[in-house]
This record gives structure tokens, C-alpha cells and sequence, in this order.
């Protein structure tokens, strides 16, 4: 069984151009992600985690280097990709069944089909009571299920999180991880999370990409060697403690030099 | 949920507490108004007791003339206020897509939108004369800019996130106009309307007074030029009554259209 790689980046760059001179986010990134694999990116603030996934989504262009996602060339139209933002940005005057199909129904009129399966996603995350509900009427944590289940339900190659339960409380965040690795394993997708928890990186990836401050580089790659199950007992292990503490070292010695 | 029906209890005897309160200072300035002016000998030229104005807005004679000026009036503000807040709206939408364009209108905007409007009413009249038009034109321009100043706003602090949202899966500009900007605009685009309601009134009665040949403005030169201060007040409740119709009638609708607010 060969697995193929759904995103290659080569050498990808990004300058911002500002009016203050050239801001340069992204250097010499090479990164490979296979499909269904599950990466997450930690990296300290301004580092270019946020331009890493928006030129993954196709929302912002590399300048320089290549990329190609699901054999495609990067920036070249919309990726086909699912996107789970920091804040939940459910629209308020929908309904959450109506939030979940935006994708679809950018698309086209929502069939049968593709209501039953927001509905089917939906209960995977335990929402089914709150399909017909507003957003304002959930509570954070219910905001940014939904929010996951409106970027799977046009079945996307790849979900991308940029800091999805930042906002959230510690308990509330554990519970989701665990929904996230169940999702994960249940619907085989490529995941690729940025977070600033060090420990939620471990928890949840097979791979943790550490990138360094600006210019943003990839400075180091670590295999997660836990199994694609994980659950909230692996957090006292020793095992997941040092882990964690690997990983934490590249900062200490960014904030040391 | 024993607690919760308390609590709307509470909530609902809070409400009709506020309603009584609001109707005791009604009835305490209207029996003020009453016996007030006798007590301290103010003269009625001055002010007249509530009795003589309610004979005064009630007249068979007057009565009906009070509503066909009030209907002309009214056709200034409707016609005045649906053009204004149409340009408003479409100018709005086409320079929240033109940053360029925006950024050297702004100025202009700002400048326009802080001098008083009603001053150039004479020239109004002096460029369209005295019929409905010079009215028409005042209004508009007291209704256009409110409306325009708020849609911007709110189109431009739309969430970059939810912006996002909507390209990654690949909406149209019409969709990203129609679906996200303008629904999520709807608050302050009402806050607009409200102030572009009230400046409605204000701007058809200014033009009035600057020279027309009908309406409630005229009216009240009229009654003020035969010292019938009683019918003065009696114009005057009349377009308060319309004033607040009005803007009842706006801030229902914006709890019909814009019903995630929760206010
Ligand atoms: N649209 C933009 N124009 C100019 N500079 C930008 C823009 N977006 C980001 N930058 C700059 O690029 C760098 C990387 O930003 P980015 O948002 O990707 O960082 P990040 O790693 O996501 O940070 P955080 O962890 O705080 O979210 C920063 O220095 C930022 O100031
Ligand atoms: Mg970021």
C-alpha cells in the first residue's frame, strides 16, 4: 500500500508587501502531508502558521517556491478544502442545519441528500436538537462543533483549524479534542491543525511541525508515535509528558538566542 | 423551568411596571398642561390649556384640512425618504467594493455629512420652486447620508473570517454581497434608517417653512401669523403623532428582519 502525498510544498515563500517595507512570513517551507494523515503546526505568534493554512485554502498566493495540493498547483483557483476559524463565524440569521450546508449551498440548492448529511454530521457531534436552533442560542463549544461539521459536509480532501478552540475553556477544549480524533478516525480526512498548545499538538497529531519565529521556517518535525485512537488518559502518561517537552525546547532556545 | 416562568414573570411585571410609570408622567404633564397655565395666569396666546388645543385639533372645520395638509406633508417624507434611502443603500454598496474610489470620497462624506443640511433648503426652493419637488429634494438629502454613512460602516466591519469563509468555498461577489455583507450589515443599515426617519420630518417641515403652498409647515406659519396658539399645538401633536408612527413602525420591521439581535 503506497500512500500519496496530498500536499507538497517546495521551497514556498511569502512576503507580504506593506507600507512599511516588505514583510517576509513564510521562507524556504518544504513540507510534505499524506493523505488522511492527521499534522499539526506549533509555532510562537506572528511565526506564519495563519499564511501556511490561507495559502493551503487558496485564500492568500505564495511569491515564491511551489506547492501543489490534491496534484494541484497551489494558487490556482479555490482549494477544495474545509476551514474551521478561531471564532465559530456561524452567520446569525441562519438556523445551524442552514450554517452547516453553507458550503454546499454556495454551490447549489442543498438536496435531500445533502441535508441528511449535515444532519449525520450533526449528530456525530451531538448537536441533532440543535439543528433548527441560531448560533446565539448555543454555547461556544456547540458553536465550534458546528462549525466542524459545516467545513466537512461538502466533503472536503482536507480540514484545515487555525486555532479552533482557542477560545474556549480547558475542560470544554479537552472534550472537543477527543471529538476531533473520533471525527478524524471516522471520516479518514487529511487534518491540518494550528494550535498554540503544545499539548493539544501531541494529542491530537501524527506529526507536529514546530516552526520558528519570523521569518517563519520549519525548524523541526516530530513523529507522534501514539496510536490513531487517543484518549484523555494519554495526557498523564510520561510518555506524552516528554514528548511535550521536546517539543517545548525549540522555544526555549528561540527565546534564549 | 418553575424558575424560568418566575423569571419571565418577573421580566413581564417589570415591563408593565415600566408602562405605568411612562403613562403616570403622561397623565401628570397632560393634567399639568390643563390647570397650569390658569393657576400661574399665563396668557393663552402663550400657552393654552390642553382643553382649548384638543377643541383646536378636533375642529369640524379645521380637522379635515389639518389631515389633507398632513397627507401632503406625508407625501414629502415617504417620497423624499424612499429615494434618499435607496441612493443611500446603492451608493453604499457600490463604494464598499471600490476601496479606491471610497478613500478619496471619504473626505467629502465626512464633510457633507457635519454641515446642516437644512440651511440650503432657500435654494432648494429657489432651483425647484414651490411645489413638491423642492421638498422632495430636501428630504433626500437629509435621508441619503445616514443611511449611507451607517451601510458603509456596517459593510466594512463585516468579520474578515466570515469573508473568508464565504471565498474558501468559492461564493460569487454577488453571493459574498447578497448572503454575508449585506444580511450582516442589516443592523446598522436599520440604525441608519431610524436617524434618516427622524431627519425626514425635520426636513420637510424646514422646507415648508422656507415656502410651499401646502402642508402641515404651512399650517403652523399660518396659525402662528393669526396668534391661534391653540392651533399651533394642535399641528404640533399631529406631527409628532406622524414622527412616532413612524418610527414605531421602522423599529418594528427591524424586529421582524433583524430577529438574531435579541433587543
Ligand atoms: N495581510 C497581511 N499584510 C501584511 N502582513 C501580514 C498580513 N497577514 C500577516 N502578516 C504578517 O505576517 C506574519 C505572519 O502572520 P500570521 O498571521 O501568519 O502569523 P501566525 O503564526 O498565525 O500568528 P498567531 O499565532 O498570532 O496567529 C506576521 O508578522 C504578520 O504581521
Ligand atoms: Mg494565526
Amino acid at each position: 500500500m503506497t500512500i500519496s502525498p496530498i500536499v507538497e510544498l517546495e521551497q514556498l515563500g511569502k512576503v507580504y508587501p506593506t507600507r512599511t517595507g516588505d514583510v517576509t512570513a513564510l521562507t524556504d517551507v518544504d513540507l510534505r502531508i499524506d493523505d488522511g494523515e492527521f499534522v499539526a503546526i506549533v509555532g510562537p505568534s506572528g511565526c506564519g502558521k495563519t499564511t501556511l493554512l490561507k495559502i493551503l485554502a487558496g485564500l492568500e498566493q505564495h511569491t515564491s517556491g511551489v506547492g501543489t495540493l490534491g496534484g494541484r498547483e497551489l494558487g490556482s483557483g479555490a482549494a477544495d478544502v474545509g476551514m474551521v476559524f478561531q471564532k465559530a463565524t456561524l452567520l446569525p440569521w441562519q438556523d445551524v442545519r442552514s450554517n452547516v450546508l453553507l458550503p454546499v449551498s454556495l454551490q447549489r440548492r442543498p438536496s435531500k441528500a445533502d441535508r441528511a448529511a449535515a444532519d449525520e454530521l450533526l449528530e456525530m457531534v451531538g448537536l441533532t436538537d440543535f439543528a433548527s436552533k441560531r448560533p446565539h442560542e448555543l454555547s461556544g463549544g456547540m458553536q465550534q462543533r458546528a462549525a466542524i461539521c459545516r467545513a466537512l459536509v461538502h466533503e472536503p480532501s482536507m480540514l484545515l483549524m487555525d486555532e479552533p478552540f482557542g477560545a474556549l475553556d480547558a475542560m470544554t477544549r479537552d472534550l472537543l479534542n477527543v471529538e476531533v480524533n473520533r471525527i478524524w478516525r471516522e471520516t479518514h480526512k487529511t487534518v491540518v491543525l494550528i494550535t498554540h498548545s503544545i499539548p493539544e499538538a501531541v494529542f491530537l497529531a501524527q506529526r507536529v511541525i514546530v516552526m520558528s519565529p519570523r521569518p517563519g521556517r520549519i525548524v523541526d518535525q516530530v513523529e507522534v508515535p501514539f496510536g490513531p485512537e487517543r484518549t484523555l488518559e494519554l495526557l498523564g502518561t510520561p510518555e506524552f509528558g516528554a514528548l511535550c517537552s521536546t517539543i517545548r525546547r525549540h522555544f526555549e532556545k528561540e527565546a534564549a538566542a | 423551568m418553575s424558575t424560568l416562568t418566575s423569571m419571565r414573570n418577573a421580566r413581564g411585571s417589570g415591563r408593565s411596571g415600566q408602562l405605568i410609570g411612562t403613562l403616570s408622567v403622561l397623565a401628570v404633564v397632560l393634567l399639568a398642561w390643563q390647570f397650569l397655565p390658569t393657576a400661574l395666569g399665563t396668557p393663552s396666546y402663550v400657552v393654552p390649556v390642553l382643553s382649548d388645543v384638543l377643541n383646536a385639533l378636533f375642529d369640524p372645520e379645521a380637522f379635515p384640512r389639518y389631515l389633507s395638509n398632513a397627507g401632503a406633508t406625508m407625501t414629502e417624507v415617504l417620497l423624499g425618504l424612499g429615494i434618499g434611502v435607496a441612493l443611500g443603500l446603492a451608493l453604499a454598496v457600490t463604494l464598499a467594493q471600490l476601496p479606491r474610489v471610497y478613500g478619496v470620497v471619504f473626505p467629502y462624506i465626512v464633510a457633507i455629512e457635519s454641515i446642516p443640511k437644512v440651511a440650503v433648503a432657500p435654494l432648494f426652493v429657489i432651483w425647484f420652486g414651490f411645489g413638491l419637488p423642492s421638498k422632495v429634494v430636501v428630504v433626500v438629502l437629509l435621508a441619503f447620508f445616514p443611511v449611507l454613512v451607517n451601510t458603509i460602516h456596517g459593510l466594512r466591519s463585516v468579520d474578515k473570517d466570515q469573508i473568508d469563509l464565504f471565498r474558501v468555498n468559492g461564493a460569487s461577489p454577488l453571493q459574498l454581497r447578497m448572503r454575508l455583507m449585506i444580511p450582516a450589515a442589516l443592523p446598522q443599515i436599520f440604525s441608519g434608517l431610524e436617524l434618516a426617519v427622524a431627519n425626514s420630518m425635520i426636513g420637510a417641515i424646514v422646507a415648508e417653512f422656507v415656502g410651499a403652498q401646502e402642508g402641515l409647515g404651512v399650517l403652523i406659519l399660518q396659525a402662528q401669523g393669526r396668534m391661534e396658539t391653540a392651533a399651533v399645538f394642535a399641528l404640533l401633536i399631529i406631527l409628532s403623532a406622524l414622527g412616532i408612527a413612524l418610527n414605531v413602525l421602522v423599529r418594528t420591521v427591524r424586529k421582524v428582519v433583524v430577529n438574531w439581535e435579541g433587543r
